[in-house]
This record gives structure tokens, C-alpha cells and sequence, in this order.
């Protein structure tokens, strides 16, 4: 599926982290960061309320211990359409 | 940065995919043979040895030796050293590429297969390791009972049966000799030795041994351990070593097509059945009794019941877990995957001495992780291979019984992209279904696949094309074939087997509460048992061939 804009997704220990070049958002569940995406979209004025776009959150594997990583090298994708 | 976005994402950067290409590249190498060249026949291979005759007369030659006749005049010595220089240069490349710290990695790398070589070498001593003469075990009251070979068992005793034609006995034409003759005969085959006391193991001494090594650094010299760890990879060592068990089952398959085939159904068609108990039961047993949390139950049922770190990961992921918990869960079966490797090995070839292939099977449905199920399977396939000999005369073909393990294993990876997927479509769409209107792509299937099978099947099936499409190819190809299926894929188990225990920490155990608890439970009074029924019921009659000629 084609995404309108593509970020990093990670974990601190806490929260879930997504950010590109430009923006950085999080949230302790994938509701509360989606919303806190979405505020974070809006601001840059580069989309418009009401506007719906799909954002690609690939996740970092190189946050996975590097003892792990020899055993599998894929945790997830999500995908996530969203009206603004 | 590492995000899996296009489905050739990884190919350079994982050791998943440098297992399918270090695989593929020795297997082409070994196909040369067809052509009369030889790019393979440098590698090393043990030799057995005896210590006093060692002592008496000191040379490399009588430890190892080159493996191809092309390079019969270079010097043993050389021959390591060879082996030495390709494959670190090899894995080195393949470090820079999975950005790891190459200069440790390769220091690393160097200690280990020093380490490697010395315990397989010393694990090669003829009281340890020889096996005694076909006519030491049937006729020991003509022969003496304490003729050992220092080659394969059928060489060996050919050649016994060969000087006593020279001395005038037929054997043949079922003539037997007198005890002096025998004596005689015993003493002119090149590799027949007599000595006092024989363990007999065969093979299995050698990767018990380095199992040993690896734990007594990974758990009483932790400096060192820490040291070797950036170069410790035993799942890359030993993914590698199934892309060349490919070639072995090849090779096997030319001369029992139906069997190979038959055996690789009843893996699939075993590990199906298995899953559908494993997981519900281990998954019931975490929420009901130990009253875990849905996600932690999920990873750890998967752990469990699946392929190991590769299934906690996976599902972790599917359900969209906090990383930490399959972290907490991979340090779990890393440390209880070492408990199967030592354990069960000798429990089955003790409780079921004439149910090979329901062994192995059960084995590979039972031992999480690859690495840590196929240095299983290669020490019960030594352990039943010699004991039934010792007790028969009778020799099964070595490796049917490591096939087994590895062949349900590798069916249970397969499934694990499968499994992944589903799973994620069950939690993101019903479990919890948000508001937001996320999608799950099969390229998640993709991304969850086990990309060193494909090196296995290239290199099973191009071997059997050969012998189907070009059988006048066949002994050709052999000879590149057995360098690449034997000594070279015998060094990553046995770099496995190394590497294997010194990643192997049992501290790491301490402070795992309910979670070791129910991973004993479930791991020893739940996926053991089911997991031999249902071998059993799969595999049951299943024999390996008969060594022959």
C-alpha cells in the first residue's frame, strides 16, 4: 500500500516513538500516538483538517538487542489510514 | 536505521540472508566438480587419530588432511590454515554487511574456530570417538573383541575381509578364518587399530565436547565470553550448515527418493497436527493458571510451542507487543533451548533405542531454535547410529535421523510467517480493533520468512534434478558434493555447538518468576510428550537405510 508519508517506529521503554525528518510524535498506546501524529501533521500545515492519508510506521530493527537479531529480522509494519 | 520496507530489504544486512549466501556459494563451488575442477577440495577434514601413535611419531597428517584428492599434496597444516583464511575473510564480509564491529568480530571469529578445531581434532581420538570392526562385534571370539576403525566402519572392515583373501580366507564364499589368520588380517588393514578401552561414540564426542567448552566459557570465564560474543552467531553458523545439509539430503535422495519424499511429508503433515495442540493448551495454561497477561501469554505460547526467539519475535510483532517482552521470552528459550540440547539427545536414544526417525521428529518439534535443534539432532543421529551398531553389527545411513530434526524444524519456520500473519490479522481486527483503520500487508508473511530454506531446497532439489535430468553427472558431482555436505558443514555445527554455549548464560534465568516456571511446565509435561505422540503417530516404522558396500 502506498503511504502519503512514512515514518520510524520505536519504543522507549515507555512509549511508542514515531519520527521522520520532520516530525516526531509518541503515545504509551498506538491510540494515544496516532492522535498525538495527527496533531503533530496538522501543525505542520502540510495537510488539511479533514484530509485522509495513509502513513506508513516501518519499525526499527537495530533497537532489537543484537544478540536477537541473528534469530529473526522483522518485527512489524503498521500501516494506518487517518482523517485529519 | 534498519526498517523492513521492500521485499529485498535485508538481503546484505542480515545473517538470515548471508546464511542463504555462504550456503549457496560453497554449494556452486562444490558443482565445479562436474567440470573437473575442484574449488572446494582445500577444506580441512578431521582424521581419526590414536594417541600413542600420535606421541610415538608426531604429524599433521595423522590429525586432518585436505578433503579433496586435487589437493592431496598440500600440506595438512596449509589445509587449515586454507580453511582458516577462506571462511573468516567470508563471514568477515558478511559481518561488515550486518554492521557489526568487524574488528572484533574478527578476532572474535579467530579465537572461536581455533577453539572449534582443537576440540573437534581431540574429539577425533580413536578412544573417544572409533567404532569397532563389523567382525569385533559379530565374531569377537575369532577376531578379539578390541578392533577399533579409524575410518568408516565399512571401509575398514573390507579391508580386514580383503588381506584375509590375501591369507587364503574367502570370506565371501563363507569361509572364516582361524584366530592367528585373523590377527594377521586385523593387522594389515590400513585402518584397524587395537585398543584397551573404546568409548565408541562416533561423532557425538566431538560436538558434546564443544558444547562443553562453549558453556564452561560462556558461564565461568564471562571476560572472554564477552570477547567472543559479537563473533558468536550460532544461528547464522548453523543456518549455513542446513543450506549444506541440502546437499546431503540430495545426495541421500538419489539413493532413496521415496524415503527423502516420505520423511519430508510426515515432518509437514507432524508439525501441522502439533501446532494445533501446542499453542491453545500453552496459550490456556498462561492465561487460566498463571494468570498472565493476554500479550505476554500470546509471545510466550509461540516461544514455546513454535520455532523459539524467531516465534516470540514474530507474534510480539503480530500483536503489537512492547519489544521488551520478547526479549524477556528469547532469554528464556536460549537458556531452556540448552537444557533440551543436553538433555534429550540421551534420553531418547535411551528410552526408545529402535524408533530413529520418531526421534528425530520429535526432536525437531520439540528443541526451540535452530541451532540448538540441529546440534540436538546431530548428537542423537551419532548417539543412535553408533549404539544400534555396538549392540546390531547393523550400521544405519548417518544423517536420516538429523534430517528428521531438521526437516519438521524447518517446516515449523516456514509456518512461523504464516502464523504471524494470521495472528496479526486476529489482534489488530477483532482483538483490538481501534477507531484508526490500520491494515496488515502480506508482505508481513515476507518479511517473517525463514530465507535460509530456500538455500536448503536449492541445494536439495538442484541434486536431485542431477541425478534425474543428468544421471552420468552424479559421481562427479559427489565429489565436490560430499567436500561442501561433510567436513565444511561439520565445522559450522561444530562452530554452532561452540558458539552456542557461550551465548548460553544461566544467570539470565534468575529473576524470570512465573515465566521460567510455566516455560518448565509447559516446555517438559506438555510439548515434549504431545510432540513424541505425534512423531510417533507420523513417523512410526520409518527406518534409515542400511549402510551398505
Amino acid at each position: 500500500m502506498k503511504a502519503d508519508i512514512e515514518f520510524t517506529l520505536v519504543h522507549d521503554g515507555r512509549r511508542w516513538v514515531v519520527r521522520n525528518e520532520t516530525f516526531e510524535a509518541q503515545g504509551e498506546q498506538f491510540e494515544t500516538l496516532d492522535a498525538d501524529l495527527k496533531r503533530a501533521l496538522l501543525e505542520s500545515g502540510r495537510f488539511s483538517r479533514g484530509e485522509r492519508i495513509t502513513i506508513f510506521m516501518g519499525y526499527d530493527f537495530d533497537t532489537i538487542p543484537t544478540w536477537l537479531r541473528q534469530y529473526h529480522t522483522h518485527y512489524f509494519n503498521r500501516c494506518v489510514t487517518v482523517d485529519l | 536505521m534498519t526498517v523492513n520496507r521492500k521485499w529485498t530489504d535485508g538481503m546484505l544486512s542480515t545473517e538470515d540472508w548471508w546464511a542463504v549466501w555462504l550456503g549457496l556459494l560453497m554449494f556452486f563451488a562444490g558443482l565445479f566438480t562436474i567440470w573437473g575442477v575442484d574449488l572446494v577440495g582445500w577444506m580441512t577434514k578431521t582424521k581419526t587419530w590414536e594417541i600413542t601413535n600420535l606421541l610415538a611419531d608426531f604429524s599433521w597428517g595423522k590429525l586432518v588432511a585436505p578433503a579433496g584428492k586435487a589437493y592431496k599434496e598440500m600440506h595438512p597444516f596449509v589445509s587449515l590454515l586454507t580453511t582458516y583464511v577462506v571462511f573468516t575473510a567470508l563471514v568477515c564480509v558478511g559481518a561488515y554487511f550486518q554492521r557489526l564491529n568487524v574488528k572484533r568480530f574478527f578476532w572474535g571469529f579467530t579465537v572461536i574456530f581455533f577453539i572449534t578445531w582443537s576440540v573437534w581434532i581431540i574429539g577425533h581420538e580413536a578412544h573417544f570417538k572409533a567404532l569397532k570392526t563389523t567382525q569385533s562385534v559379530m565374531q569377537s571370539e575369532i577376531y578379539g573383541s578390541d578392533v577399533y576403525c579409524t575410518s568408516k566402519v565399512n571401509t575398514c572392515s573390507k579391508e580386514i575381509n580383503k588381506a584375509l583373501k590375501g591369507l587364503g580366507v574367502n570370506t565371501a564364499a563363507g569361509q572364516q578364518p582361524d584366530a592367528e589368520t585373523a590377527a594377521k588380517a586385523v593387522d594389515e588393514a590400513k585402518h584397524a587399530v587395537r585398543l584397551s578401552w573404546g568409548l565408541q561414540l562416533g561423532g557425538g564426542f566431538s560436538y558434546m565436547l564443544a558444547l562443553a567448552v562453549g558453556l564452561l566459557i560462556g558461564n565461568l570465564f564471562r571476560g572472554l565470553a564477552g570477547f567472543l560474543r559479537e563473533a558468536a552467531k550460532p544461528e547464522w553458523f548453523i543456518k549455513t550448515a542446513i543450506v549444506y545439509l541440502g546437499i546431503k539430503l540430495g545426495l541421500m535422495s538419489m539413493k532413496a527418493t521415496g524415503f527423502a519424499v516420505e520423511l519430508a511429508l510426515a515432518g509437514a503433515a507432524a508439525t501441522f497436527v502439533a501446532y494445533l495442540f501446542f499453542w491453545p493448551i500453552v496459550y490456556t495454561l498462561g492465561r487460566k493458571v498463571f494468570k498472565l497477561r493476554r500479550d505476554a501469554s500470546a509471545v510466550l505460547s509461540s516461544g514455546i510451542s513454535i520455532c523459539g526467539v524467531s516465534a516470540a519475535i514474530a507474534t510480539a510483532g503480530a500483536i503489537r507487543a512492547r519489544p521488551v517482552l520478547p526479549i524477556a521470552v528469547s532469554m528464556l528459550i536460549v537458556v531452556f533451548a540448552m537444557f533440551e540440547l543436553v538433555v534429550l539427545p540421551t534420553l531418547y536414544s535411551t528410552v526408545a533405542p529402535d524408533q530413529p526417525i520418531v526421534n528425530g521428529a520429535a526432536m525437531g518439534m520439540t528443541v526451540k531454535t535452530d541451532g540448538a535443534d540441529a546440534a540436538a539432532g546431530a548428537i542423537l543421529d551419532e548417539l543412535m547410529v553408533a549404539n544400534h551398531y555396538r549392540k546390531t553389527g547393523v550400521q544405519w545411513e548417518p544423517d536420516w535421523i538429523l534430517s528428521a530434526a531438521v526437516l519438521t524444524k524447518i517446516w515449523i519456520d516456514v509456518f512461523i510467517g504464516v502464523w504471524a500473519f494470521l495472528l496479526a490479522l486476529i489482534w489488530v481486527y477483532k482483538v483490538e480493533r481501534k477507531p484508526g483503520q490500520e491494515h496488515v500487508g502480506p508482505s508481513e508473511i515476507w518479511f517473517r520468512f525463514p530465507k535460509f530454506v530456500l538455500g536448503y531446497f536449492i541445494a536439495w532439489f538442484t541434486y536431485v534434478g542431477i541425478a534425474v535430468w543428468f544421471p552420468e553427472a552424479i559421481k562427479a558431482a559427489s565429489a565436490g558434493a560430499n567436500i561442501v555436505q561433510s567436513p565444511m558443514r561439520g565445522m559450522m555445527f561444530m562452530l554452532t555447538f561452540v558458539a552456542i554455549g557461550v551465548i548460553t548464560d544461566f544467570g539470565k534465568l534468575k529473576g524470570m518468576g512465573r515465566l521460567a516456571v510455566l516455560y518448565a511446565i509447559a516446555l517438559f509435561a506438555i510439548i515434549a510428550p504431545i510432540a513424541y505422540v505425534v512423531a510417533y503417530i507420523f513417523h512410526r516404522g520409518m527406518m534409515p537405510p542400511i549402510l551398505t558396500g
